[in-house]
């Protein structure tokens, strides 16, 4: 006699595994926010030409959650559901970046660009 | 050679230590462990997870506008290597740390003394909730309290060295 049952070790490790690999990696949030959501950019992401490897040849993009869909009907759906609003919550507060990181650690940085222009402008009020 | 930041949790990353992640807009993320790596894989916003710089900066539980912390910088400017300006700046590093340790401390107290006196009126409160809600009992009767006397065994010394006692091969008649 052969197994009956199959075995309950890897349960659905598999996809959650294949969906960190680095080639499946979407955008970060503060990709989205920084360039992404700027008017132009964003124009440009939701009007993309046809696209045959994308999915819906690239005709319904999602720029909050950088995905696209296969229909109008879906990208509708999507606007409506929770995880869409759970992602515009977390892109209305500022990314964490690299530069915050160092910040943290109490490393600053010395430029002339407007980071040093938000210092000042802090120190005032 | 340059001492890098942990993207997720700020602290040093020596050379040689550690591992980095560059993300194909060139950006590179640079972690001390493979705690903090994993931490950034599962998208976890560092500003949110408790034993990061990040949130004990944002939470107000460490110093975070003093002049102490501006010294360190990374200055994009090149210096010419000096032997009195290194000593100096070795003196000042060794001034500065101990300052910085001493307003650490000071700030340390205070954020305590403000939390326990919160701690003391939130009790005061709770305590005043019960007074009217409880009433105490004394409890209907009172059990005495078994005593246990010790009781004396005497103990019978043996010794090997005698014959015929403790551990001799010779069975024990009494």
């Amino acid at each position: 006699m052969g197994r009956l049952r199959r075995s309950r070790v890897h349960n659905a490790r598999r996809d959650v595994h294949r969906a960190s690999r680095t080639r499946v990696r979407t955008r970060d949030v503060d990709q989205i926010q920084l360039i992404d959501l700027d008017p132009k950019n964003r124009a440009k992401l939701e009007a993309q030409p046809i696209d045959i490897e994308k999915p819906g040849l690239a005709q319904h993009y999602c720029v909050e959650c950088a995905k696209y869909y296969e229909t109008d009907a879906a990208l509708q759906s999507h606007w409506r559901g929770k995880i869409h609003k759970r992602r515009c919550k977390q892109l209305r507060e500022p990314a964490y970046t690299i530069e915050e990181s160092e910040r943290a650690a109490g490393l600053g940085r010395e430029t002339r660009r407007h980071v040093e222009a938000v210092d000042v402008m802090t120190d005032v009020a | 050679m340059r001492i890098e930041k942990c993207y997720f949790c700020s602290t040093n990353v020596y050379p040689g230590h550690g591992s980095a992640f560059v993300r194909n807009d060139a950006k590179v993320f640079r972690f001390c462990t493979s705690k903090c790596h994993k931490n950034f894989k599962m998208k976890r916003n560092p500003r949110k997870v408790r034993w990061t710089k990040a949130f004990r900066k944002a939470a107000g539980k460490e110093m975070t506008i003093d002049s102490t912390i501006d010294f360190e910088k990374r200055r994009n400017v090149p210096v010419r290597y000096d032997r009195e300006l290194i000593q100096t700046t070795v003196k000042a590093m060794k001034r500065v740390g101990e300052i910085k340790a001493r307003r650490e401390r000071a700030f340390f107290k205070h954020r305590m003394a403000v939390s326990r006196e919160k701690q003391r009126a939130h009790r005061k409160k709770a305590m005043e909730s019960i007074k009217g809600s409880v009433t105490l009992h004394e409890p209907l009767s009172v059990e005495s309290a078994t005593t246990r006397s010790k009781i004396k065994v005497p103990v019978k010394t043996k010794s090997a060295l005698v014959q015929g006692e403790g551990r001799s091969m010779v069975m024990e008649i009494d």
